[in-house]
């Protein structure tokens, strides 16, 4: 029986010394198949962010990483909100111009018995007393006046009596003229409705 | 196709607008002043100031018959109150609101009540407060005064036409002989009093 192993074992032992026969390609297909299998510790930077793989996140850790990336974010927004605003209104502007308002018919009125010519100036005409919309005409008892269109807005104006002499309408908010001596009228014309 | 041709109308209108003030300042200023002038009104537009209350002063002052050196420095003056307002105002403040406030600083209303004036009228616009503000210091009502009344107005709620009401009131009972400072600390009370009247026309 134990002579039987022996002999078993030498025939095993010798078909194992046997050389083993391969045809010519195996190398090669042997490194091909090497070449295929996926890098490990051999992986470029970017590939180790581009490969797809299973993350395992703690969902606690999950929700503060995802609170802070909001709060963040919000921060942010709130801090360039102004400038984001500044900067879309010219191009807002560009593209939906504002509905412009009609300009407004405004009485302006003043007493001067003595006038032989008034005029109304402001900056809704330049400062010209020689704009012909807005010469008042004599309605009897020193009473001038002139139905002139002003456009929407905050204005400043004054009376131009003879081409001469400055007058603020006395019946309007007055605007005291630091600059160049003589006081204005103040007018704030709005949109009729 | 209509926004984009209404977008190009409005972008040739203001180019227009822009060389008509131009030309204007070019007809009644002299040479120097004229480039004076323009130097500023082009630094208010860099800084995205309105530009319009600039070149109106300067024509304001060729009316009136000032010098060149006058005109520049009252230009250049506005220019800074213009820039004072918006800061106190804010950037978001209409054109109006900082002629208004511009021209209130000029009348010694200083920023501290300007916004004091702005704080109370909330999101509302401030160009009616402040042109009543201006006339009640331009009719010798105390600062300290006139911008409490305006305030205590602003903040009961009472609207633009019955704080041009009001104006039309004070200026009365001054002409009246009322002193100023109780003809509008009267009326504001009286305004305040009854609240503010919803019928009431806008004042022209």
């Amino acid at each position: 029986m134990r002579d039987d192993d022996n002999v078993k074992i030498r025939d095993v032992a010798r078909a194992l010394r046997e050389p083993v026969r391969v045809d010519a390609s195996f190398n090669e297909r042997v490194m091909h198949a090497v070449r295929e299998m996926p890098k490990h510790s051999r992986l470029s930077f970017w590939r180790r962010f581009a490969m797809p793989r299973t993350i395992t996140v703690r969902p606690v850790a999950a929700s503060l990483i995802a609170a802070s990336l909001i709060v963040f974010a919000l921060v942010g927004l709130w801090h360039v909100s102004d400038d984001l605003d500044q900067a879309a209104k010219p191009i807002a502007k560009a593209i939906f111009p504002p509905k412009v308002a009609p300009d407004q018919h405004v009485q302006f009125v003043l007493v001067a018995p003595d006038a032989k010519k008034v005029a109304v100036v402001g900056d809704f005409n330049g400062w010209d007393a020689s704009h012909s919309a807005y010469q008042a005409q004599h309605r009897g008892g020193g009473v001038w006046a002139v139905l002139a269109t002003v456009p929407v807005g905050h204005h400043r104006y004054s009376f131009v009596v003879d081409d001469s002499l400055w007058v603020a309408d006395p019946t309007a908010p007055r605007v005291v003229d630091n600059d160049f001596g003589t006081t204005n009228s103040a007018i704030v014309v709005e949109e009729q409705r | 196709m209509t926004a984009l041709k209404r977008a190009l109308a409005g972008l040739l209108a203001v180019a227009a607008t822009a060389r008509a003030q131009d030309a204007r300042l070019a007809q009644r200023l002299d040479k120097p002043t004229y480039v004076a002038v323009n130097a500023i009104v082009d630094s208010a537009r860099v800084a995205k100031l309105p530009t319009a209350p600039l070149v109106d002063k300067a024509l304001e002052g060729a009316a009136k018959g000032s010098d060149g050196q006058k005109i520049v420095l009252a230009v250049h003056q506005l220019s800074i109150r213009m820039t004072s307002a918006r800061h106190v105002l804010g950037s978001s403040s209409s054109p109006d609101e900082i002629k208004a406030a511009g021209t209130a600083l000029d009348a010694g209303v200083s920023e501290r009540d300007l916004e004091r004036v702005k704080a109370a009228g909330g999101k509302r616009s401030v160009t009616m407060p402040l042109t009543v503000l201006t006339d009640l210091v331009g009719r010798q009502v105390p600062i300290v005064t006139a911008t409490s009344l305006v305030v205590q107005l602003s903040r009961s709620g009472v609207k633009d036409p019955d704080l041009a009401l009001f104006q039309r009131n004070v200026r009365a009972d001054i002409d009246r002989g009322a002193d100023p400072t109780v003809a509008a600390t009267t009326r504001a009370r009286g305004l305040v009093g009854r609240g503010a009247s919803p019928k009431t026309k806008p004042a022209q």
